[in-house]
């Protein structure tokens, strides 16, 4: 379990160093499918039959529709494969690396029994949310924004499992359908934008001021 | 019963929507089902007043704090309805709206109404992050409406903000669902967490509503997370900014209170009471600078919702029978009134085609009715007496001076006394002056008239005396809020 938690991070690392959309997509796969395993081996472990369920939805909705409904915009709208960095990936790897080491003193103080589990989890949960913020805040591109979006609900999702062995099976349910009907709608909105503003581009929506 | 069939009137509507949505009677269909929905939500506050037990139901958790909300969200969602009429009628008449999207506009309209309600109504903490998200996602097709670059910038910067705003909130949710597993408790709804909030751990609960208050405060548009809030409010079409202005707030704002009082029983006043001072009166001083300068009309709105909203925290945040009988009363106030100004604004844009202030002259003589309550209501905005909001702010500002908080007091009369006055000078100049010569005057709908009248009519008739069973509900919900 501790090995998957460290592969979790390093996709972390993976997403901000991806130079393309591509690989952008694939490594979030990747996560998600990291993330499934995860929950798969704590309803092994007794976690209910509800986190079986929600380990298949996760490996389909996050491992399979998601990012093949992302690469299809991208090639339906035949944007190129640059993300718009504001920062380079190599800055930004340097950077989630120090929020990783925040992370674990992070989840140090607010968990500090001695469960080292529980620690390595929270650090990567929080350094998802973290990356995925920095990959919303630094690449301009309306679709990685979406996935920077996604990669901060992995982080939460993490934190669940880890934490209260998930949320009550309603809620949780509930809130994944919430997560696709976002990122459906987040879709129709990308589409939107290419077509009044020729790219997808973030920094050319900048007519609203004050 | 009642709690089912106001969850029920939208959910119908939005599918006849679907069906006979394009027709241009649909309209009228509408308002008949929205006032069949405000008189539910008046039966359902008067059975309530009758035994005032919170009770659960399935789904459901109801006490006063639900019945308050549920009855804002009646009355403002009638006048939209009414108002929606006339004005999509003359949006397809301009040629800006299809008959196709006007079935859309009131489909969307329904879930969202119905997604507010569900907030304001669930148990589960989950289940109301839940809906809070579906109102951020219906919305935003309100928001990129008109489908125009800026209205398309707006949505997105909406989504986006609002959606990371969101996700922090849920980190908040999980974590308290956390705290009440540390005590042995499965379980996410309202009901439990609050019974066994006394046990709680009091760091992790702190930590843990730091991410609910930055989280559904986005939503809110409490400063600093506001920057979403004037783009989607001036984009919107008008109908849909007077909901998310009147009712959207506040649905967050409600989230906020209900994990208020978990946290108030936990790690006591202190803690909460701070925060939401200091959200407060940021909101209004960042109000207050961009009021100052604002050109467009709407956003001039939009600003002002932030500066109300945060006149409600600070209200929260001071406590105290007073203070909270005020924040309350100050909610209800603040939904009618900036509902009917951005109903006025809506006619003003449509009449003059431009949403610029300084090139908007004569307003009284092209659109006399609309002129004359867009005037009224932009002094009630202002906290002019004799409307309600007055009374409000008089009573938080009075529940500050009693409390001997003179910093807090002295900061709220300076804001407000800076917004009044430009809000006054900036939307007061477009009212009188020569009409525009390529203005005519235009025609103002029956209907759009009666949603003017009838919220204008609540706010004075609140500013001068609160009726009997509005003061009973407000009471009780003081008394359910009273620990904070």
């Amino acid at each position: 379990m501790t090995y998957i938690l460290y592969g979790i991070l390093l996709t972390a690392f993976a997403l901000v160093a991806a130079k393309r959309f591509d690989a952008l997509i694939g490594t979030f796969r990747l996560q998600a499918v990291l993330l499934a395993a995860l929950a798969f081996i704590e309803a092994w472990h007794g976690g209910g039959f509800g986190i079986y369920i929600i380990a298949v939805l996760l490996l389909i909705v996050k491992g399979g529709v998601i990012p093949y409904f992302l690469s299809r915009i991208l090639k339906e709208i035949g944007a190129s494969e640059d993300l718009g960095f504001f920062l380079t990936p190599q800055l930004s790897l340097l950077l989630s690396v120090f929020f990783a080491y925040l992370s674990w003193q992070f989840s140090g103080r607010i968990f500090p029994g001695e469960d080292l589990l529980l620690k390595i989890s929270g650090t990567a949960a929080f350094t998802l949310l973290l990356v995925g913020t920095q990959i919303m805040i630094f690449r301009l591109k309306a679709l990685a924004q979406i996935i920077g979006l996604l990669v901060m609900e992995n982080g939460i999702f993490l934190l669940g499992i880890a934490l209260a062995g998930g949320l009550p099976f309603l809620v949780e349910i509930a809130v994944f359908l919430d997560v696709f009907i976002s990122v459906m709608i987040l879709g129709v909105f990308v589409y939107r934008i290419n077509r009044l503003f020729t790219g997808i581009d973030v920094s050319r929506l900048n007519r609203l001021k004050g | 019963m009642e709690l089912y069939s106001l969850l029920l009137i939208p959910l119908f509507l939005a599918l006849a929507a679907l069906l006979i949505g394009r027709s241009r009677s649909f309209g009228a269909i509408n308002a008949l089902g929205y006032l069949a929905e405000l008189s539910c939500g008046l039966f359902f506050s008067a059975a309530f007043l009758e035994r005032p037990e919170p009770f659960t139901r399935g789904l459901f958790f109801v006490d006063s704090l639900t019945i308050f909300f549920v009855l804002v969200i009646t009355i403002v969602a009638f006048a939209a309805a009414l108002y929606s009429i006339g004005f999509l009628e003359r949006e397809r008449r301009q040629m800006k709206v299809t008959d196709k999207k006007s079935g859309y506009y009131y489909f969307l309209f329904n879930l969202f109404i119905l997604a507010m309600l569900l907030a304001t109504m669930v148990n589960n903490l989950g289940l109301l992050w839940v809906a809070i998200e579906l109102t951020t996602l219906i919305s935003a097709f309100l928001v990129g409406f008109y489908n125009t670059k800026f209205s398309v910038e707006a949505a997105w910067k909406y989504l986006i903000i609002c959606s990371v705003g969101i996700i922090l909130a849920l980190l908040g949710t999980i974590l308290f669902a956390y705290v009440f597993s540390l005590t042995g408790g499965i379980s996410l709804n309202w009901s439990d967490l609050s019974a066994a909030a006394g046990q709680f751990d009091p760091d992790l609960v702190k930590f843990a509503f730091i991410f609910i208050i930055v989280g559904y405060g986005t939503k809110a548009g409490l400063a600093p997370m506001h920057t979403w809030l004037p783009d989607a409010h001036s984009q919107a079409i008008s109908p849909a900014s007077a909901l998310l202005s009147g009712l959207l707030l506040k649905t967050a704002l409600y989230a906020i209170i209900r994990y208020g009082l978990i946290v108030v029983k936990c790690v006591g006043f202190g803690f909460f009471s701070h925060l939401m001072l200091l959200f407060g009166l940021f909101s209004l001083l960042i109000a207050a600078g961009f009021v100052l300068a604002q050109k467009d009309l709407k956003r001039l709105l939009a600003y002002s919702s932030i500066e109300h909203i945060g006149i409600i925290a600070v209200g929260i945040g001071l406590g105290g029978p007073l203070a909270l009988y005020g924040a309350f009363l100050h909610l209800l106030g603040h939904a009618a009134a900036k509902s009917l100004m951005f109903f006025g604004a809506g006619n003003i844009i449509q009449a003059y085609d431009r949403h610029n202030m300084n090139s908007i002259r004569g307003v009284i003589r092209v659109l006399p009715f609309t002129g004359l309550f867009f005037l009224a209501g932009l002094f009630a905005l202002a906290g002019f007496p004799p409307f309600s909001l007055f009374r409000s702010e008089v009573m938080i500002l009075m529940s500050a001076f009693g409390r001997g908080s003179y910093l807090i007091a002295g900061s709220l009369l300076l804001f407000m006394t800076v917004i009044f006055g430009a809000l006054v000078f900036h939307a007061g100049k477009m009212i009188f002056g020569p009409r525009p010569p390529e203005v005519p005057p235009a025609k103002e709908d029956l209907a759009g008239k009666l949603a003017f009248i009838f919220l204008l009519l609540i706010i004075v008739v609140l500013g001068v005396w609160v009726p009997g069973p509005l003061d009973r509900l407000l009471i009780l919900v003081v008394d359910t809020t009273r620990g904070i």
